[in-house]
């Protein structure tokens, strides 16, 4: 298939490029999917290993080839991070989530009309002037058909209509809630005596046996109910309870014989044509020899890193990328964004949590303080984040959980650790970040990764509409936490450093404002489709997850009815 | 300390002690407790040992010398650590040079309260060398936690040592219910392996 030309080729077969796959190899297309990672057995990554998965998850083959260049300002250097956004391998960085499945709520679509226009922003007493906030060409609506395949065909356990901040939806979720553990019993209680509204989050972690039902896609494989090991977040799940495209979409997509999916491929960039239409991917096959693979459409879903530098090294023949594929409004890359992740650590004497115990994602959770749900006059900010219980873990990630006042060694932090091991949950809250321009991605001058590209460079800070917002939900969380009975209770704020990163590539009804249309395809390149989170124009309080694939359905519907490219 | 007798404890605290005392004076020139170093000179693990003696000591329980911190760390910088090897040197060297300066004697022969007092200048960055002090303590700290309570596998957490001190039980297949205000009450268990269903269950 080397020198033919496929229908389309994706770049990354993770959440995104796995469900693009299935559906538009199952439309009859034919597809040429790159990965640049291996396809992994079960047992070569779900081995209940704290060392491998919390320790050194900078040692794992999928991460620590390719670095990213952090800072916080442009007069850095920069310092090289490793993270498993994205894991390099088949099936992404879904093999390794928490399988937090959570809908962005409609408000989250229009920041700038409801917030900003509105004069929330004004009242709320802050001035927005250096962020660069703009709607989605998109709402909830468009969206909502989308989020239901992704929750039956990937299998959500919840309960629809305890949200009362939740957009409305056609379908409960296919799956009952997983079993109640300790920390969501206290906070859900805890949150209620408060007047909050908690509910049960919703969880891509399968809670009985299940298979797609119709009208959805019942080639999906069946897949066993949660063991609640606890080995959930950063760990692949050893009995596929926890949704991972690795287990669903992709071998539904390869069934169909309609895809040519190559692992270890890792792209170089796209090419175009005179007409300044994208032609096809150069890439590195397994021996690290360039080849290109000519295409009809072409799909990045590489997540936002890679989506930002293969568009800034894709020039073309000079003429009309000079300053990167797909950038005539000089935005790749910029507004980028994502969670200032913040926990409140609470301490019971009174109470045994057994945090070890259960799905990360099985959360209680309030969207009090989450979007627009909630009166922001004077408080310095706009919009939130949704609070949590969290608080999963083997003794190696909870380590360094001590209290500001207790010595972090010797005999002190040992009888802590005893003690309070078993007896420890936190609230945690995921603040949204407003996008600016000067938080971007741009790539290194000097420092390259193993092929000889460049390294993505991330500049980023929070900035005063964030640090307003972490102080205020710290007091909630610690509200929270002392409501359920903690006998001692301490904020750790954000690390410097955004997680759960989006934008980049953003998408917006005007193209001199954003890089893609509402379907993630470029304004200037219509045959270049960008699809994940790179193309959030503001984020949520929210994880991208169900978002991002949903996006996935949608765009592929979008191209599969584009007959006349395929001819 | 009830989960503690829940585990019987106790007699295996006993044996690990007398393991310890017994086979400190190494036969071969790589051989420490009678284990062969992969990486670390027996100087250095002597060092090392008594660092997470101090970060994780032995009191009514066990700590991080009975449960092999040391050949944790040993293993480690003999892999995946590799690139740490030179500042284990250097950082071990200067711990020892603030020891000798200020009480005479090597490191591992201060009483605990003088080593917790070097340790405490190497946390508060006040021993600068090679780099900054305090990220160096950060990094012994890390690494002797990593070898009481990560998986045993990797040289460490000997007897499930770590595990249960804090009444973690494990790699456990899994839970049949959550344990809601309720001490689980299983032995901690290892897997390794092919993720298939243990007999059991």
């Amino acid at each position: 298939m080397n020198e033919m030309t496929a229908d389309v080729c994706i770049v990354g077969v993770g959440a995104v490029g796995g469900i693009l796959a299935k559906q538009l190899t199952s439309a009859g297309l034919k597809v040429v999917a790159l990965e640049r990672g291996p396809a992994l057995k079960t047992a070569e990554y779900a081995q209940r290993d704290s060392i491998r998965y919390i320790a050194r998850p900078d040692q794992l083959e999928g991460v620590r080839h390719e670095p990213r260049i952090f800072r916080t300002s442009s007069s850095q250097p920069g310092m090289l991070r490793y993270g498993t956004s994205p894991f390099n391998v088949l099936g992404g960085s879904m093999l390794l989530w928490t399988g937090q499945a959570s809908r962005f709520m409609p408000g989250d679509f229009k920041v700038y009309t409801n917030e900003v226009a509105s004069g929330v922003a004004d009242r709320a007493g802050v001035d927005l002037s250096a962020y660069d906030v703009v709607d989605w060409p998109i709402g909830y609506d468009d969206l909502e058909p989308y989020y239901e395949r992704f929750e039956w065909e990937f299998g959500v356990a919840g309960v629809a209509g305890m949200n009362p901040f939740a957009g409305r939806r056609r379908k409960p979720y296919p799956l009952p809630p997983l079993k109640m553990t300790a920390r969501m019993q206290l906070f859900g209680e805890a949150a209620k005596r408060l007047g909050y509204h908690p509910f049960i989050g919703p969880a891509a972690v399968t809670s009985e046996p299940y298979r797609p039902p119709a009208p959805y896609d019942t080639r999906i494989p069946e897949r066993p109910a949660c063991v609640y090991c606890g080995h959930c977040n950063h760990y692949g799940c050893h009995v596929n309870a926890k949704a991972s495209s690795l287990h669903t979409a992709i071998p539904v997509a390869l069934q169909t014989g309609n895809l040519d999916l190559r692992t270890g491929c890792k792209a170089a960039a796209i090419t175009t044509d005179d007409g300044g239409q994208a032609t096809g991917v150069k890439y590195f096959d397994p021996n690290g020899v360039l080849q290109e693979q000519r295409a009809r459409v072409v799909i990045l879903s590489a997540f936002v890193f890679e989506h930002v530098r293969l568009l800034l090294l894709s020039k073309g023949n000079g003429k009309h990328f000079k300053n990167g594929l797909a950038n005539s409004s000089g935005l790749v890359g910029k507004c980028f964004f994502g969670h200032g992740d913040m926990r409140v650590y609470g301490l019971f004497d009174n109470f045994i949590i057994n945090g070890f115990i259960g799905s990360g994602a099985a959360a209680m959770r309030i969207d009090d303080f989450n979007g627009n749900n909630f009166d922001h006059t004077g408080l310095g900010f706009i919009r939130g984040g949704t609070v949590g219980c969290s608080g999963d873990g083997t003794p190696v990630s909870r380590m360094d959980v001590v209290p500001p006042d207790v010595r972090s060694w010797g005999k002190e932090y040992k009888e802590y650790f005893m003690r309070y091991y078993t007896r420890t949950f936190d609230v945690h809250m995921a603040p949204e970040t407003l996008p600016r321009r000067d938080n971007c991605i741009d790539l290194d001058s000097r420092r390259r990764d193993r092929w000889g590209l460049p390294l993505p460079r991330v500049t980023f800070a929070f900035h005063e509409n964030e640090k307003r917002m972490h102080l205020f939900l710290a007091d909630i969380g610690e509200q929270i936490l002392r409501e359920a009975g903690a006998s001692r209770v301490w904020t750790e704020l954000p690390r410097p450093a955004p997680t759960r990163q989006c934008g980049g590539t953003r998408m917006g009804a005007d193209p001199k404002n954003s890089v893609v249309n509402g379907y993630c395809q470029s304004h200037d390149v219509p045959n270049l489709f960008i699809v994940g989170s790179s193309v959030f124009p503001t984020m949520s309080g929210y994880p991208a997850t169900a978002t991002i694939s949903a996006l996935a359905y949608r765009t592929a519907e979008y191209i599969e009815q584009q007959r006349d490219w395929f001819r | 300390m009830s989960q503690f007798l829940t585990f019987h404890f106790w007699p295996l605290y006993e044996r690990t002690i007398s393991v310890n005392l017994v086979k400190m004076k190494s036969q071969s020139s790589r051989e420490y407790r009678g284990e062969r170093l992969q990486s670390l000179t027996v100087r250095q693990a002597r060092f090392v040992d008594a660092i997470a003696g101090r970060i994780l000591p032995t009191t009514d329980t066990p700590g991080a010398i009975e449960a092999g911190a040391v050949f944790y760390i040993d293993r480690a910088l003999a892999g995946p650590y590799r690139h740490l090897r030179s500042r284990y040197g250097r950082g071990l060297r200067a711990l020892n040079q603030n020891a000798k300066a200020r009480f005479g004697i090597s490191f591992e022969k201060l009483s605990g309260e003088q080593q917790d007092s070097v340790l405490s200048d190497l946390e508060s960055g006040k021993i600068t060398e090679p780099r900054k002090g305090e990220e160096f303590f950060a990094l012994l700290r890390t690494h002797v936690l990593e070898g009481v309570f990560g998986e045993p596998s990797y040289g460490g957490n000997r007897d499930l040592i770590g595990w249960k001190l804090v009444g973690f039980p494990g790699q456990q297949w899994g839970y049949p219910e959550t344990y809601i205000n309720k001490v689980v009450d299983l032995s901690p268990v290892t897997w390794e392996g092919l993720p298939k269903k243990p007999e059991q269950s």
